[in-house]
């Protein structure tokens, strides 16, 4: 009996000792948590690649944001809610601008995740770095040109974390997006062009210093940097069908025929789109094009589509399902840093004769088949970057940067019967965050 | 006793009515019918406005951007004065003026937002003519009345060039390289950011050994001479070597870009040079 009791006692004992923490807290294995996530390099690597996931959701409908608010282009059919946009009569329950918030919001999300868990990256911690910031970046300086002040997130934060809830200055915005370029710049090299680089994170700092407007000998510096990074410009056309070409510093890739990598923009700016065409050319960037375009140009980014009628001849498609269009989308090109690098010479003024600054404006100019004079005024820089920029999402921010969005979309709206005011040139909130936000984020003025 | 009861239905509807007359007074005094659930307005006019150029210098305009108001009273700080949405003003005269938006709803409530505009009229762009001291090779030439000739010229980074009598180009010195080629000639300017510009000089050397003199210039100051040749804006290699003591002009243009200094920077090669008469001007 003794020794059955002793045996008894033995086997309790290993059983109870076998109830170790592992076992009342078990990982599970069909789901990834994020919190037991991110031990290694690799899965920080994966981490890195969702910012991007994120991004070719993000940037699929910004055209809507910023051309179709601009006088370049609109929809075909003028109906329902995208004629908000080209009406300047957004609402503040928009779905596009709704899920453009929402998806920005998701990839600082995603930056932000990656930032918290460097640690676990190894030897690659710097380039995650540089990448995650580059990508927080160009999410805030979207957001903060389109609404003006937004909230702040620098962290990953949860649903009852209502501090970060309300909006941030704009100056407190721009200071970390500069901090974020700046730390980019250090950290990253020249390696990709389908992820951040160091010259995407140079020319998109010296963008933002244009827009500040008195940074100008630093945005000069920094395009500087970018000119002698080894970029060039090659044919219009191949700059849209020759990916990765060396005209293109960074863009969002997309890979034809494939659901999860591809995008649909192609086909909404064809009449096979679901709204039958959108980010169809207004008649006055048509006529920017016969003005300032040049033949080169005008043929490859405007296709008359019906009597008076273009649509935009820029990522057309040759995939197989019409839905899934592999068209990378570019978000900064060689030429737009040679008209940046005159726009920073300029300095603000109405004119410039420097000879650095006409040497730039003629190499964009000598590719469109056009003759360049000795001084380039304000409006020369905004026709240029107009006609050779079109539909690539800049005019409404070239626009605000010069100082003219007032005068020129007032112009504009006059001639077109629509009601211009100021306030249009920030969109509304969307009235989903301001519902979620426990009345923290106030509107805009005029919504 | 149905007597009785009548008296008492009567007696009490009386007092029950007045009763209610009471209360319905007194309920009239308590509540105001027309105001009942109502409740205080959340958000009163907020005015504000940004300010900004049309035209000339002395047109403004001012974008409303007030929320909750419908009625607007604009004062251009000038005098003048607006009721539209949207504010527009041409100024007389340069200074400093108060603009104030008065913006008020159909409850009276006000807000009002104040901004300085000042007038000023632009500069036109001046393109800075940096002096070059000493550009003639000169003695007592500094402005001070001192100088041997080459106290401007002078670096750290290298031995300071020599001073000839003869051949000179005009004055009574140039500046002398000998041909072992380590002497420098260096000086700094002041110039305008992106300003053309052309420096004018003149160079001589002995007809052999075949040998060069080469002037550069250098964006921003030199501080290691092996970065010459990277921060090397524009530079002339001057070879004539057809005659010993006529001297060869030379106009080199270049563009400052990005800097506030560039250097002159010079040095030969192989064979006994001279410069002398160093001049600048902005280009045409």
């Amino acid at each position: 009996m003794k020794q059955i009791q002793i045996i008894t006692l033995l086997v309790m004992g290993i059983l109870i000792s076998s109830c170790g923490e592992d076992y009342l807290d078990p990982s599970p294995v069909s789901n990834i948590g994020s919190n037991g996530f991110y031990k290694n390099e690799a899965e920080v690597e994966a981490a890195v690649i969702n910012i991007y996931d994120g991004l070719q959701l993000a940037v699929q409908r910004e055209w809507a944001l910023t051309e179709m608010r601009s006088d370049n282009s609109k929809t075909r059919s003028s109906e329902g809610e995208w004629a908000q946009f080209e009406n300047l009569d957004v609402k503040s329950t928009n779905s596009t601008v709704a899920n453009y918030w929402a998806m920005f919001y998701n990839v600082i999300f995603r930056s932000n995740s990656v930032l918290e868990n460097l640690d676990a990256a190894g030897p690659s911690a710097t380039q995650f770095e540089g990448e995650a910031k580059f990508t927080r970046a160009l999410s805030y300086f979207n957001l903060v040109r389109l609404f003006g002040d937004v909230p702040l997130i620098d962290k990953v934060i949860t649903p009852t974390d209502t501090d970060y809830f309300d909006r941030d200055s704009t100056a407190d915005v721009y200071a970390l997006i500069v901090s974020d370029l700046q730390t980019a710049i250090s950290n990253l090299d020249n390696s990709y062009k389908g992820r951040a680089s160091k010259a995407a994170a140079q020319a998109l700092l010296a963008k933002v210093y244009l827009t500040f407007g008195n940074n100008y000998g630093e945005a000069q510096s920094l395009c500087e940097d970018v000119m002698d990074s080894g970029f060039s410009l090659v044919g219009f056309h191949d700059v849209f069908y020759s990916e990765r070409s060396s005209e293109i510093i960074f863009a969002v890739e997309y890979v034809n025929d494939i659901a999860a990598d591809s995008q649909d923009f192609s086909l909404e700016f064809t009449q096979d789109g679901r709204v039958r065409g959108l980010n169809y050319a207004t008649p006055e960037l048509v006529q920017a094009f016969t003005d300032f375009g040049g033949s080169i140009r005008t043929q490859e980014s405007i296709i008359l589509d019906a009597v008076d009628s273009y649509r935009c001849g820029k990522f057309i498609s040759n995939s197989t399902a019409n839905q899934q269009n592999g068209n990378d989308w570019i978000v900064l090109r060689y030429a737009d840093v040679l008209l940046m690098h005159v726009e920073a010479i300029m300095a603000g003024a109405d004119v410039t004769t420097s000879s650095t600054a006409v040497a730039s404006f003629k190499k964009v100019r000598d590719r469109a088949g056009l003759p360049t004079g000795s001084s380039i005024t304000k409006e020369d820089l905004l026709n240029e970057r107009r006609v050779e920029l079109a539909f690539e999402n800049h005019r409404l921010f070239d626009l605000i940067r010069f100082g003219v969005a007032e005068s020129v979309l007032g112009t504009f709206a006059t001639a077109n019967g629509i009601v211009f005011t100021a306030s249009d040139l920030l969109l509304p909130i969307p009235e989903r965050e301001i519902g979620v936000s426990f009345g923290k984020l106030t509107q805009n003025p005029g919504y | 006793m149905i007597l009785n009861y009548k008296n008492i239905l009567k007696k009490g509807l009386g007092l029950i009515s007045v009763f209610i007359l009471v209360a319905s007074i007194g309920s009239c005094e308590q509540f105001e019918l027309p105001e009942a659930g109502s409740m205080a307005d959340l958000t009163p006019p907020s005015a504000n406005f940004s300010a900004s150029l049309n035209g000339d210098y002395l047109t403004y305009k001012f974008d409303n951007l007030s929320t909750s108001a419908t009625d607007y009273v604009w004062d251009y700080g000038d005098g003048n004065s607006s009721t539209d949405f949207n504010g527009a003003n041409i100024y007389s005269d340069e200074g400093t003026f108060t603009v104030t938006l008065t913006a008020s709803d159909k409850l009276g409530v006000s807000s009002t937002f104040s901004t300085n505009v000042t007038v000023v009229k632009p500069p036109k762009p001046v393109v800075l003519l940096p002096v070059i001291l000493e550009a003639g090779f000169e003695d007592y030439n500094l402005p001070d009345g001192t100088g041997d000739g080459r106290d401007s010229w002078r670096t750290s980074l290298g031995e300071i060039m020599q001073i000839t009598s003869s051949p000179v180009y005009e004055g009574s010195q140039a500046a002398k390289f000998p041909s072992d080629g380590t002497r420098i000639a260096y000086q700094e300017l002041e110039v305008s950011v992106n300003a053309d510009y052309v420096l004018t000089y003149y160079y001589t050397m002995k007809t052999s050994p075949a040998g060069s003199i080469t002037v550069s210039v250098l964006g921003g100051a030199l501080t290691n001479l092996a970065n010459a040749a990277s921060q090397t804006l524009a530079s002339f290699k001057g070879t004539d070597q057809t005659a010993e003591s006529t001297f060869v002009q030379v106009d080199l243009p270049f563009n400052s870009g990005n800097n506030t200094i560039v250097a002159i920077y010079a040095r030969n090669e192989s064979v006994e040079c001279r410069l002398d008469s160093f001049s600048i001007r902005e280009a045409d």
